[in-house]
């Protein structure tokens, strides 16, 4: 029950991060204020609500947040409480910048596209016909590994936010049953979007047998991991493998319960996708690459998710 | 023929009329210019907390002397008596802070924390006002749903509420038992 430090040690200082994408560079509030209504990302959320009745409301806005969060209205406390949140997310050894990191990070890399559509992709005004044509399906190998790691980004990210769990996976997993809110619905996107969609009903299977299968090299040649492998815990690639592959083999069963629970079918999700944005069954196949480049659904509930820890430990601490 | 006296006096009336409509004229576009003007964002009041805390000489958010969070675990009630059917659930634990929910049915009701204010002092001194004690120690009411107690001088502990149904009166009942002794006792 209580909670211990983690105990897989995350590199302190990754590389990449002095490659910081221009939005991990601005304050904390800019990056909630700016936080979208609309756009593609919005309506395939949105979509999910049938899975997650209720569960997700995109709150937006920094001083939004705290009122939200904290039920609190004198004006004066909600300076303080914002003062100290943007106190402790510009530390970074408090851990929030490089959560940030990693949910920027995994969204941008999982991308089948290159940087020229995911610029596009700002504007949140891509039409899904518009973007179709100059899409591939990616193959399942790929697909499968996008799904592996962006499960051991969340782990990663949720132990740099809260400080927890201990030994990792098996607290993680405690805390993820828990989970509400965008941290839910962020795990609702990763089951159906990324699973369920582009891999079927097997797509736990099919991720661990990918891992299985797969040699560390074969791991380093997919973008997703190369973007994100300096947080990822374990020695070199070899290691890493191994930390990805106990992690995902770990959540399985709560990835399945998760679908088997809600009744959730591949079917279902495209329906409920189709309406939201002008969808046509024929081109099906190409939907996992369509989200991967349309959306930036890791980024945006990630940004929610830390902001909400970040009040909740500085309405505490003021 | 027009009288020249009744003449200036039209042409008095007229330079006021003319007056009049210009400064209303001025007036409503000055105000439709406020009205069409971005309105300052809510983080603007941010600014000058984001210089001070950002860049190379920006100080630490959690004193180097703070408290392992992890040495603050034990002092959380886990369970209070008459309040079956809720959980304590970890929620956040940093150097100098430890966090726990309590969920009822799922839901979250409220947030439990210590926090060590050597990191932020002013968290301290605000119970210097209180005028009341829980378990022999200042306690304040905070904003709309916080209660808090400042335990040997340093050590904050808050239950706040996240839920209607929990009231102030079920913050301090778990305020009450938290194990305020032990924790007072980090500090020597």
């Amino acid at each position: 029950m209580a909670p211990v430090a983690c105990e897989f040690a995350i590199p302190s200082r990754p590389k990449a991060i002095s490659k910081e994408s221009p939005l991990s560079k601005k304050p904390v509030y800019t990056l909630v204020d700016e936080l979208p209504n609309k756009g593609l990302t919005i309506m395939s959320l949105k979509a999910l609500d049938f899975a997650v009745p209720g569960a997700w409301n995109n709150l937006t806005g920094f001083v939004n947040t705290i009122k939200e969060v904290t039920g609190e209205t004198d004006e004066a406390l909600i300076k303080e409480i914002g003062d100290r949140a943007i106190t402790l997310y510009n530390d970074k050894s408090e851990g929030y910048q490089k959560a940030l990191w990693l949910y920027q990070t995994v969204d941008s890399a999982s991308s089948a596209l290159g940087t020229g559509m995911i610029a596009n992709k700002a504007t949140e005004n891509i039409s899904f016909l518009g973007l179709i044509n100059k899409l591939t399906p990616k193959p399942e190998k790929a697909q499968s590994f996008d799904l592996t790691v962006k499960l051991v980004v969340e782990l990663v990210a949720f132990c740099q936010i809260n400080g927890i769990p201990g030994d990792s996976i098996g607290d993680f997993l405690g805390a993820v049953k828990d989970y509400g809110g965008e941290s839910l619905m962020r795990m609702a996107a990763l089951v159906c979007y990324d699973g369920l969609v582009p891999l079927g009903p097997s797509f736990a299977e099919k991720g661990l047998e990918t891992l299985k299968q797969s040699s560390a090299s074969d791991l380093d040649h997919n973008k997703t991991f190369k973007g994100v492998k300096e947080l990822i815990p374990g020695d070199r690639d070899k290691g890493k493998l191994a930390f990805i592959t106990e992690s995902f083999e770990s959540v399985q069963d709560w990835m399945l319960g998760f679908v088997g629970d809600r009744g959730l079918t591949q079917d279902k999700v495209v329906t409920s996708l189709s309406k939201a944005v002008d969808l046509s069954q024929d081109k099906l196949e190409y939907l996992g690459a369509f989200l991967d480049v349309g959306t930036n659904y890791y980024e945006h509930t990630g940004v929610q998710t830390l902001t909400r820890r970040l009040v909740e430990r500085a309405a505490a601490e003021v | 023929m027009m009288m020249p006296r009744l003449r200036r006096l039209c042409a008095a009336i007229s330079q006021k009329a003319f007056l009049a409509i210009a400064l209303s004229a001025i007036l409503l576009v000055s105000t439709g210019c406020s009205a069409l003007a971005p309105p300052e964002s809510p983080s603007a009041q941010f600014e000058q907390t984001q210089a001070e805390t950002s860049g190379r000489k920006a100080p630490d958010a959690v004193a180097k002397e703070a408290v392992k969070g992890s040495s603050l675990n034990d002092f959380f009630p886990r369970s209070v008596a008459g309040y079956s059917g809720y959980d304590v659930v970890a929620a956040q634990e940093k150097k100098g802070f430890a966090q726990f929910k309590v969920n009822e049915g799922g839901e979250n009701v409220a947030m439990l924390s210590i926090n060590d204010t050597i990191s932020n002092p002013n968290a301290a001194t605000k119970y210097e006002s209180s005028t009341r004690k829980i378990q022999g120690s200042p306690a304040l009411d905070i904003g709309n749903n916080g209660t808090g107690v400042l335990v040997g001088d340093r050590f904050q502990v808050k239950v706040q509420s996240r839920s209607d149904r929990f009231s102030a009166e079920d913050r301090e009942a778990w305020l009450q038992k938290f194990d305020f002794k032990g924790l007072a006792k980090l500090n020597s």
